[in-house]
């Protein structure tokens, strides 16, 4: 392992798996930096070989996202321990560990728990606009 | 995606049932939810969704008692109409002009004289905004159509403001709260003992029953504590200032959790390109399709809340649906009622 500021640890499994004529996504373009909620991740360390462990510092994050994101990785079943922290009250930063049972990475399981979060978002949202629609009815009559 | 069970209970999604509702108030409850999650909505709801205020202020004559500061201060509470302020509104920050313009402001006038003998009292309603400004008329709910009081002028005294209105969140300053309060409780009869009751003789006794108590069984004599429970009912009633309806709130607030989550995705995918050359970008995780990455408040998709997230997903609990009907109002226009808010459904 190299030193623990570097941006982002070798990951050559990912190099490898999408390599062939597969041009960048749309997704890509660059992140508008004007934005004040643009948080920036960066990985912190490993301290495995196989990347089933890591932690994750997230900038201008706090227990709104950390708290929801820390039980929604938990909620899969291939992840041992989730937790977050905010290491000091005047910096706006989070820190996230997440170790996996060792079936798939870290960060897979950090792009699963926010993938399930935004779709949990959906489905209240749904939820509620189908509920607020049938109180509107209710009252009308 | 390869559904695993994200309810504690295992047989139903998220519920929200709406007990009370009107143009300035929401009491629901969220049901098989995790306590995070629903103080997530919670805290998004209080600080991060963005309304309309006073921002700046030129005065260019100010004779009345208050000195400029005070005086700046509270027309900055006064709550302005920002309804899907996201569609008509940047923020300044992100608007190419110098200082503000338009696009990111709203500017608001407030010209008031006193000359008779009786003393002038100066209403929220007497701020003008200027013509063709799509929002941030000053919200006035009281029966005589006067607003909060800003200002009282004595003969001679005079008041001449230029008000520059901007777009912000609560975060940044209170004004710019679009809930006034947003109540929110579970386990009204404290089984879990997450609160520790203090009393002088008997804690039953002495503490009056919370006004949810209704909505839950209450505990048998002799209950064995369960230690497995976990909250599931959550109690919110929201209350707003009157700059936004508070279903537009609640849909707002789960939109921009879901924009910091897009965001987060975004950057991961970003830091793993980085990390490993050209090609490791989008598909880590499997999941190539509509994120849009981060979305900038001036992106304006034309209906209002996160269905840019949504397409073709299928989620844990079926079907992301297309349910939203985008933004149209449901408690009825605004202050002109529509809805009486007579007992509970």
């Amino acid at each position: 392992m190299a030193d623990h500021d570097e941006s982002l640890p070798d990951a050559p499994e990912y190099a490898t798996s999408n390599i062939a004529g597969s041009e960048p996504s749309d997704d890509d373009e660059p992140l508008d930096l004007t934005h004040e909620n643009n948080a920036k991740i960066i990985m912190l360390g490993t301290a495995t070989d196989d990347d089933s462990c890591a932690s994750f510092q997230f900038e201008n994050e706090d227990h709104t996202l950390g708290n929801a994101l820390r039980w929604i990785i938990m909620k899969n079943p291939q992840v041992e321990f989730c937790g977050y922290s905010i290491p000091h009250p005047s910096e706006t930063k989070m820190n996230m560990r997440i170790q996996t049972y060792g079936e798939i990475t870290a960060k897979d399981a950090l792009i699963k728990g926010l993938a399930d979060l935004r779709d949990l978002c959906d489905v209240v949202t749904d939820k509620f606009i189908a509920e607020k629609e049938r109180f509107v009815a209710e009252k009308g009559n | 995606m390869d559904g695993f069970d994200m309810m504690d209970s295992g047989t139903e999604g998220p519920t929200v049932t709406i007990r009370k509702a009107d143009s300035t108030r929401a009491d629901f409850v969220l049901s098989n939810v995790d306590l995070a999650f629903a103080n997530s909505i919670r805290r998004i709801i209080l600080a991060e969704v963005p309304t309309l205020a006073i921002d700046l202020v030129e005065v260019i004559n100010n004779s009345s008692v208050l000195p400029d500061e005070l005086l700046s201060h509270r027309l900055g509470l006064v709550p302005l109409e920002s309804s899907n302020i996201d569609e008509k509104m940047l923020y300044t920050r992100d608007c190419d002009c110098d200082g503000y313009c338009e696009r990111c402001s709203v500017v608001l006038t407030l010209v008031a004289k006193c000359t008779g003998d009786r003393n002038v009292t100066v209403y929220a309603r007497d701020l003008a905004v200027a013509a063709g400004a799509q929002l941030g008329s000053p919200v006035i709910t009281d029966e005589a159509q006067k607003g909060s009081i800003i200002c009282k002028l004595r003969k001679g005294q005079e008041l001449n403001l230029k008000c520059i209105a901007k777009k912000g969140i609560a975060k940044e300053h209170a004004k710019w709260q679009p809930c006034a309060a947003v109540a929110f409780e579970y386990d009204p009869h404290n089984k879990l003992k997450h609160v520790d009751y203090w009393y002088e003789t008997d804690a039953k006794a002495e503490w009056p029953k919370s006004a949810n108590a209704g909505w839950e069984e209450p505990p048998q004599e002799n209950e064995p504590f369960d230690y497995n429970a976990v909250p599931t009912k959550f109690y919110v009633d929201v209350e707003t200032v009157g700059s936004l309806q508070p279903d537009e709130i609640l849909r707002q607030g789960i939109k921009y959790l879901q924009e910091k989550l897009a965001t987060v995705i975004a950057g991961v995918q970003k830091t793993a390109g980085e990390g490993a050359a050209a090609a490791a970008g989008a598909d880590v995780g499997g999941m190539d399709d509509g994120y849009g990455g981060a979305r900038s408040p001036d992106m304006g998709d034309a209906n209002g809340y996160g269905r840019n997230f949504n397409d073709g997903y299928v989620t844990p609990y079926g079907g992301a649906g297309g349910a939203g009907a985008g933004a149209q109002t449901p408690f009825g226009g605004y202050g002109g009622g529509g809805y009486s808010n007579g007992g509970w459904p």
